[in-house]
C-alpha cells in the first residue's frame, strides 16, 4: 500500500513564535501539508466562573484580564452589555472618549500582531521597527488611562477620567507620529521582495470556506467578506466609519488588512477629538436585572457577551464568545491544508492573529 | 595590519574610554500620571470603609486602626491598582497618579448603596448574622446570642424564629453577615453608581 503521510509534525505548545501555548499538529507528506488540526487548553482560566454572582464593578475587571492585549474591548462589551440591560446610556463626551482608547488599543493590537508576524518570518528589523511604534500607543493610552494594559477606563454610564487639552494635543502628536512611520514600514512590507515571498499566495482563505467556517474580523475582512460590527455602532457611525476590505485572502492580505486598520484608526481618533464637546463624562445609573446578547468589534472580530443580571446588578449567568475560536478553527481546516511548505505553517497560523487566552479564558 | 592599529587607536580615545566606563543607564521611573498604589494623604480617615467596599480584588485594603487612628493599608501583593478606592474615599485621603487631582476637579464620585436580601426558605433564624453585625452590636450593644433585640434602630433582628430587616440603609456593606450565615440564606448586594457633578 501506498504510504502517503510521511511525518506528523508537532508544532507547540512551547515554541519561539507563538505568544500563547497551542498545539498544531500536521499531516504532512514531505514539504507538503496534508491537514493539521490545533489543539487548546493549555491556559483555561476559568473566568466566566469566577464572574458569577459579582457586581460590574468586579466583573469589569475580571473581563478585562480575559486577555492582556485587546483588554480594553473587553470592558468596553461588557459595560455596554449591561448598560443595554438597565437601559443607560453614556453621556456624549463619554461615548467618544470610549472610541478613541477603544481605537487606541486596536491600534497596538494590530501593530503586535503584526510584529508577531513580521518576527515569524524572519524579517526582525520589520518587526522591532513595528514593537517600537506599538509603544507610542502605549503610552498614550497610559496618558489617557494611568495604565497600559488594564485601563479599567470604561463604566456604566461613563468612563473614568476626561481627555485634558494637553492631553489631545499630545495624543494629536502622537497620531501624526503614527501616521508618518507607519506608512514608512507598510512601504517597507508591501515593497520587499522576500516578504512578498513568504506572504503573497500563501495560506490562501478562499471567501466560501470563510463564510462556511464563520471567520471574524480582519482575517474574514482580508477574504473579501465587509463584516464589521462597528457599522452598526451608533458612535462609530457619527464617525462615518466604513470597514477595511481586501478580496486576496493570502497572508500578505490579512497583514494589510491591518496596516490599514491602524491608518483608520488614527482617522477615527482626529475625527473623534474634533467631535467631541466639553460636557459631562458621567451620567449615572444602575445596573438593574435583565438578560443580554452583546455584540462588539474586537481587535480580532466579533466578540460576544450574553449575561443575567439580578435586581442588584450582580452577574447571574455570563458566557463570552470571543472571535479567535473561529479564526483558529478556519486556519487549521482551511488555511494550514495544501499548505506548499512546513515552513509556513507558523507563518500562516500567526498571520490569523490567534488569541488563545481569548479562547480559553 | 592597518585595520589592528586602527582599532588600536580608536579605543585608546580618552572619550571612548571614560564613556565606556561610566556610561549609565538612566534610571527607570514611573511617569507622574501612572495609576500606581494608593498612597495615603494627610487627610484624616472616618472608618467609613467606602474604599474596603468598592475594592474588587479580595482582601487588597483594610481599613485598620494604628495609635488609636483610622487608616486605610493596602496589601501590595492583592492590590491591582485600579483606583477606585481613591474615587470611593469620600474624604480623599487615598491619592494616586491623577486620580485624586480629576476626582476633585470634576467632582467625580463612585456612590455605593447595599442590599440585604434574605432567602426565606434557607433561613433558620438562628441569628448569626445579626449578632455578628458589627453596625448592629454598636447600635443595640445588648443584643442577644439568639439574635433577637429590643431596639427598633437595629439593621435586623430575629422576629418570630426567621431574620428581619428593619433598616436596609445603616448596612455598610462587610458582608460580615453573609460570613456567619451557615445556610447562604442571607446575601448582601454592593451597588455602586458612578456620578459626576456634586449630590445628585
Amino acid at each position: 500500500m501506498k504510504k502517503t503521510v510521511d511525518v506528523s509534525l508537532p508544532i507547540g505548545p512551547m515554541h519561539p513564535l507563538f505568544k500563547e501555548p497551542c498545539r498544531i499538529k500536521c499531516e504532512t507528506r514531505g514539504e507538503f501539508v496534508l491537514s493539521a488540526e490545533v489543539e487548546l487548553g493549555y491556559v483555561k482560566k476559568g473566568i466566566e466562573r469566577i464572574m458569577r454572582g459579582r457586581p460590574w464593578q468586579e466583573v469589569m475587571f475580571l473581563a478585562e484580564r480575559v486577555c492582556g492585549i485587546c483588554s480594553v474591548v473587553h470592558n468596553y462589551v461588557f459595560i455596554e452589555a449591561v448598560e443595554n440591560v438597565s437601559g443607560i446610556a453614556p453621556t456624549e463626551r463619554a461615548a467618544y472618549l470610549r472610541v478613541i482608547v477603544n481605537e487606541l488599543d486596536r491600534m497596538q493590537s494590530h501593530l503586535l500582531a503584526n510584529y508577531s508576524y513580521c518576527y515569524t518570518i524572519e524579517h526582525e528589523t520589520l518587526a522591532m521597527y513595528l514593537l517600537n511604534l506599538r509603544e507610542t500607543v502605549m503610552d498614550q493610552l497610559e496618558l489617557i488611562t494611568g495604565a497600559r494594559v488594564t485601563c479599567a477606563f470604561i463604566i456604566p454610564g461613563g468612563v473614568r477620567c476626561d481627555l485634558s487639552a494637553d492631553g489631545a494635543a499630545s495624543l494629536r502628536t502622537a497620531l501624526d507620529h503614527i501616521d508618518s512611520e507607519l506608512s514608512r514600514f507598510v512601504r517597507i512590507f508591501e515593497t520587499g521582495p522576500l516578504i512578498g515571498l513568504r506572504s503573497k499566495g500563501v495560506g490562501l482563505l478562499t471567501k466560501e470556506a470563510a463564510i462556511e467556517a464563520h471567520a471574524a474580523g480582519p482575517t474574514a475582512r482580508a477574504s473579501g467578506i465587509p463584516d464589521d460590527l462597528r457599522n452598526i455602532h451608533p458612535t462609530y457611525r457619527l464617525l462615518d466609519f466604513k470597514p477595511v476590505i481586501r478580496y486576496e485572502g493570502d497572508n500578505y492580505a490579512r497583514i494589510m488588512v491591518r496596516f490599514e486598520e491602524v491608518f483608520q484608526s488614527t482617522g477615527l481618533i482626529r475625527t473623534a477629538l474634533a467631535l467631541m464637546k466639553e460636557g459631562p463624562i458621567r451620567g449615572g445609573g444602575t445596573i438593574k436585572a435583565g438578560t443580554v446578547r452583546y455584540r462588539g468589534e474586537a481587535p480580532r472580530g466579533e466578540l460576544l457577551y450574553d449575561l443575567t443580571t439580578d435586581e442588584h446588578g450582580r452577574i447571574l449567568e455570563i458566557a463570552i464568545q470571543t472571535p479567535s475560536i473561529m479564526n483558529i478553527q478556519v486556519c487549521a481546516h482551511a488555511m494550514l491544508k495544501n499548505a506548499q511548505s512546513a515552513a509556513d505553517i507558523t507563518a500562516i497560523f500567526i498571520s490569523s492573529d490567534p488569541c488563545i487566552a481569548c479562547t480559553e479564558r | 595590519m592597518f585595520s589592528f592599529v586602527y582599532y588600536i587607536k580608536e579605543f585608546l580615545r580618552p572619550t571612548w574610554i571614560r564613556s565606556f566606563l561610566t556610561a549609565k543607564t538612566a534610571p527607570l521611573k514611573s511617569p507622574s500620571y501612572f495609576r500606581d498604589f494608593p498612597q495615603t494623604t494627610e487627610k484624616e480617615c472616618t472608618h467609613c470603609l467606602a474604599c474596603m467596599m468598592i475594592c474588587p480584588a479580595p482582601d487588597a485594603i483594610n481599613v485598620v486602626q494604628r495609635a488609636g487612628v483610622w487608616q486605610p493599608e493596602i496589601k501590595k501583593g492583592h492590590c491591582i491598582r485600579c483606583g477606585l478606592c481613591i474615587e470611593a474615599c469620600p474624604e480623599d485621603v487615598l491619592a494616586s497618579g491623577r486620580i485624586l487631582e480629576y476626582k476633585r476637579r470634576e467632582e467625580l464620585t463612585l456612590k455605593g448603596t447595599y442590599h440585604i436580601s434574605i432567602d426565606q426558605k434557607k433561613c433558620m433564624g438562628c441569628g448569626n448574622c445579626s449578632v455578628s453585625c458589627p453596625v448592629n452590636r454598636e447600635i443595640d450593644p445588648s443584643l442577644r446570642s439568639s439574635g433577637t433585640s429590643t431596639s427598633d434602630e437595629v439593621i435586623m433582628r430575629v422576629d418570630t424564629g426567621q431574620n428581619k430587616v428593619l433598616h436596609e440603609e445603616k448596612c455598610t456593606g462587610c458582608k460580615t453577615c453573609e460570613d456567619h450565615c451557615p445556610n447562604q440564606a442571607i446575601r448582601v448586594a454592593r451597588v455602586v453608581e458612578a456620578l459626576q457633578g456634586g449630590e445628585e
